[in-house]
């Protein structure tokens, strides 16, 4: 039995049941002084110009670091994605092989948090500013790398045969057949990664290497939300212009969408003396961003030495509650997952009657974008008491905001001639939406939803760090020990665990769209 | 086709040219450190961390002075901006104040080097002289010899004031947050006690306890409502106490600990090379000097809570160091 699409688009909602069951034994009501206060604050944010001014140069750093995090990692991606693309190798060489290899190997870097990464050269090199660019770069250059072999792998090769069976030498072959049809799909992604990488660069400012985040999370400790709400509202700001200016770039020079299902009616790519424009000022902008920020290249090499490890250490490090550790990290992102994919379909339904909802809900999923999750499990705990609930809904919230506002984008451009259709006809606005847009979308949107549970995972040491669940608590322990034995252990675990995961979230993805 | 290619060959090369230009400008980010970086790329990473402060003559003679985040941001900047300043006056070198933003971030910080001379709490002070090895214990406050913390509780709690550690176990099922996991005052001496009164980390509401980050926010917290009790370091209380911060009617101590070493300046073992010889006795000398009677010496000391500092020795924090090997803070 397969249950109808517009089910199924509803059904990782089921999850909210448990979670709305236990969440009144969890509140403990300690705090809603402070949530109410925290809410007033929002509508009375500080205006003293020390603290903007100080939270501006903050916000600087921020979007420095999250600019050239990125463009280092589209650099590393793009080198490395050509290198791990089958289609390469076996134009270049004639065999395949090593695409594959390269591939795996770049799973590990993947795999493992930018957060963790930023920790780990924090110990290496030091308190730099280059420290948080090179802990982006390293995580997104192997997504990209993933992204751009799997573009290139899927596109059509005729062309390239034709050029090759005329004669054309290999190199030149690739670039014409290739180049062009895979340049859309690389600059639209890599759009999306400069958002990503804004939250990324606030995420680990909170974590202390830089920027707005550690300023978000000391007014938060210190309850001085008028402070943290001139900080959100600088950064929502930045996160908006930042989104809608993508968005417009991408309609402008016609790109593809991450999620859609129509085709684009324009031929894909257009304008190209305006990318190629916004590419030269890239260069100079970065690299006075770089000198802005005094991010050194050098500083990388400037390694220390790690503190000695204890005697008994990996006999401590086997002895800890692994079983309890990972399976607290797995019911984690279950429940995370299922709330951020089930949620999103859910309150786009519940406030389709009425006109503002819809920008209401846009209003709070870009928040949930916005905050970095420990800050979100920061707050929760006011009210809740620790635990995988606590750190679940921070997650969940977070990842709702990026998930609902792709599935908004996927329905306005499935194009409203079947809700309207459905409408006309008497209908209820909501199921004209369930049926009319969400059916078409369902296994597209649960493909996606399947690619961030993966991505859930790995974040779930953000917020183990806070609200004590998981992997993560135990990450914060022994950091804060010195314990390298444990922390390679833990890290070897995070990695399997998101390798496993990935596996996963792949067959389930190809599955979902395999049986579309 | 023809004409498209010949449109856009002119707009290409302006573009090149553009950039080209602009790169020159923008590119010798650090010409100094350049040959300094390419000269010891081939050495081991131990080699350059030793030859990187002599390689950097800019920072060589620049005292850089930080402390554990302990408090709010704005209290410390004001207290070691006004330690700098004074240390500047009497040494006559420059002295920067460094903020870090978390406990175990100026261990690390002080174990590579980029900083010079770290008010530590006892545990991170431990923790800092196993990693750099001839770090030197210089100074303490007066109250440091013989530290306290103190057990708060919201009033909301129900919780009571008790003399005997065995009080502590009224906190079971109670929810209760430390400062930052690293503090001596705020988590690692309290822990210990609340071990002693048979109180797990696991008995606590939620299975486990909270860590605010500082003692200003664990007050904060439990005066909330956040959370029904706390442990704070006894001089934040105080002073929380006398400004008006920590609020009576809401928040009250419940237990004071019995006393232990805590706080102390630690400064890097290659002072006396860098800045000349007898250096880091001068400083330890400054710092000591420190009297009321002078108006700048009065805020500070005032800030830090005490009458003046006097010389401490590595010896005395043997006990932090055992208990710290226990709760697996230092192995």
């Amino acid at each position: 039995m397969r249950p109808a699409p517009p089910l199924l688009v509803l059904l990782p909602a089921l999850v909210l049941l448990p979670v709305l069951l236990m969440l009144p034994q969890l509140l403990h009501g300690g705090g809603w002084d402070l949530i109410g206060q925290f809410a007033w604050a929002a509508l009375t944010p500080a205006t003293d110009p020390v603290v903007v001014q100080s939270l501006l140069r903050g916000l600087g750093i921020t979007a420095g670091m999250a600019l050239l995090g990125w463009a280092l990692s589209l650099l590393l991606g793009l080198g490395l994605g050509l290198l791990s693309s089958r289609l390469i190798w076996h134009t270049l060489s004639g065999a395949a092989a090593p695409a594959a290899l390269i591939r795996r190997l770049l799973a590990l870097p993947r795999s493992i948090h930018e957060l963790i990464w930023g920790l780990l050269l924090l110990q290496l090199i030091g308190q730099r500013p280059a420290v948080a660019v090179v802990a982006i770069a390293i995580p997104y250059g192997a997504l990209v790398a993933r992204v751009v072999s799997d573009l290139l792998d899927a596109l059509p090769t005729r062309g390239l045969e034709a050029l090759r069976t005329a004669g054309a030498p290999a190199t030149g072959a690739l670039l014409t057949a290739i180049g062009p049809p895979l340049l859309p799909g690389v600059i639209s992604y890599s759009g999306y990664r400069l958002e990503c990488a804004l939250r990324s660069a606030t995420l680990l400012g909170v974590f202390g290497l830089g920027g707005l985040g550690n300023e978000l999370l000391l007014t938060l400790q210190s309850l001085q939300f008028h402070e943290l709400w001139s900080g959100l509202w600088l950064l929502l700001a930045v996160m908006l212009t930042l989104e809608s200016t993508i968005a417009l770039l991408r309609r402008r020079w016609s790109m593809p969408r991450r999620l859609g299902l129509a085709a684009a009616a324009v031929p894909v790519g257009s304008r190209g003396r305006e990318i190629l424009l916004a590419l030269a000022l890239l260069l100079p902008v970065l690299l006075l961003v770089a000198g802005a920020l005094e991010v050194k290249p050098t500083d990388l090499l400037q390694w220390q030495p790690l503190p000695p490890l204890a005697p008994q250490g990996w006999a401590t490090a086997l002895a800890l509650p692994w079983p309890s550790l990972i399976g607290s990290t797995l019911l984690l992102t279950l429940i995370a997952a299922g709330l951020a994919v089930g949620a999103a379909p859910l309150l786009l339904l519940a406030v389709a009657p009425w006109p503002w909802g819809r920008t209401l809900l846009q209003l709070l999923w870009a928040f949930g974008r916005l905050w970095p999750p420990p800050l979100t499990a920061l707050l929760l705990l006011f009210v809740l008491q620790p635990g995988v609930i606590a750190a679940a809904l921070a997650l969940g919230f977070h990842n709702l905001g990026i998930l609902g506002r792709l599935l908004l984008e996927g329905c306005e451009a499935a194009g409203p001639a079947t809700e309207q259709a459905l409408l006309c006809s008497g209908t209820t606005p909501r199921l004209a939406l369930l049926y009319g847009r969400f059916s078409a979308l369902a296994r597209t949107y649960l493909a996606y939803g399947a690619y961030r549970s993966d991505v859930i995972l790995r974040e779930t040491v953000v917020v183990g760090l806070v609200a004590g669940s998981g992997l993560g608590s135990q990450l914060r322990e022994s950091l804060s020990g010195f314990a390298w034995d444990q922390l390679a252990a833990l890290l070897a675990v995070y990695a399997l665990l998101t390798l496993v995961g990935e596996d996963l979230s792949d067959r389930g993805r190809q599955r979902l769209l395999g049986t579309a | 086709m023809l004409f498209a290619l010949k449109a856009r060959e002119p707009l290409t090369a302006v573009l090149a040219g553009f950039a080209l230009t602009c790169l020159p400008a923008v590119l010798p980010i650090n010409p100094a450190s350049k040959p300094a970086g390419s000269a010891t790329l081939s050495v081991l990473p131990r080699a350059q961390a030793q030859t990187n402060p002599a390689s950097t003559a800019s920072t060589a003679k620049v005292l850089r002075i930080s402390a554990i985040p302990d408090q709010k941001p704005e209290k410390l900047n004001r207290l070691y901006g006004l330690v700098a300043n004074e240390l500047s006056k009497q040494l006559g070198v420059t002295v920067k104040y460094v903020p870090v933003t978390d406990y175990t971030a100026a261990v690390s910080a002080f174990r590579t080097g980029d900083l010079d001379l770290v008010w530590f709490g006892g545990l991170t002070g431990v923790q800092a002289r196993l990693q750099k090895p001839g770090a030197r214990v210089l100074a303490q406050r007066d109250i440091d010899a013989s530290f306290h913390t103190i057990f708060i509780a919201s009033t909301r709690s129900g919780l009571q004031p008790f003399n005997n550690v065995k009080g502590l176990t009224e906190l079971k099922g109670k929810r209760f947050t430390f400062g930052s996991e690293s503090s001596t005052s705020g988590r690692l001496m309290p822990q210990y006690f609340l071990g002693k009164a048979g109180v797990k980390l696991s008995d606590f509401a939620g299975g486990a306890p909270g860590f605010s980050g500082s003692h200003d926010a664990t007050i904060a917290l439990v005066q909330s409502g956040a959370y029904d009790a706390g442990a704070v370091n006894a001089q934040v209380w105080r002073s929380s106490l006398r400004d008006g911060k920590a609020n009576r009617s809401k928040v009250i101590a419940i237990w004071k600990t019995p006393g232990y070493p805590d706080y102390h300046w630690i400064a890097q073992p290659n002072l006396d090379q860098r800045f000349g010889k007898g250096f880091t006795t001068k400083v330890q000398q400054a710092i000591v000097s420190w009297r009321p009677s002078d108006p700048e010496q009065k805020q500070i000391l005032g800030l830090f809570g005490a009458q003046q500092f006097t010389d401490a020795n590595a010896a005395a924090y043997g006990q932090i160091e055992q208990v710290g090997r226990q709760i697996g803070k230092i192995r």
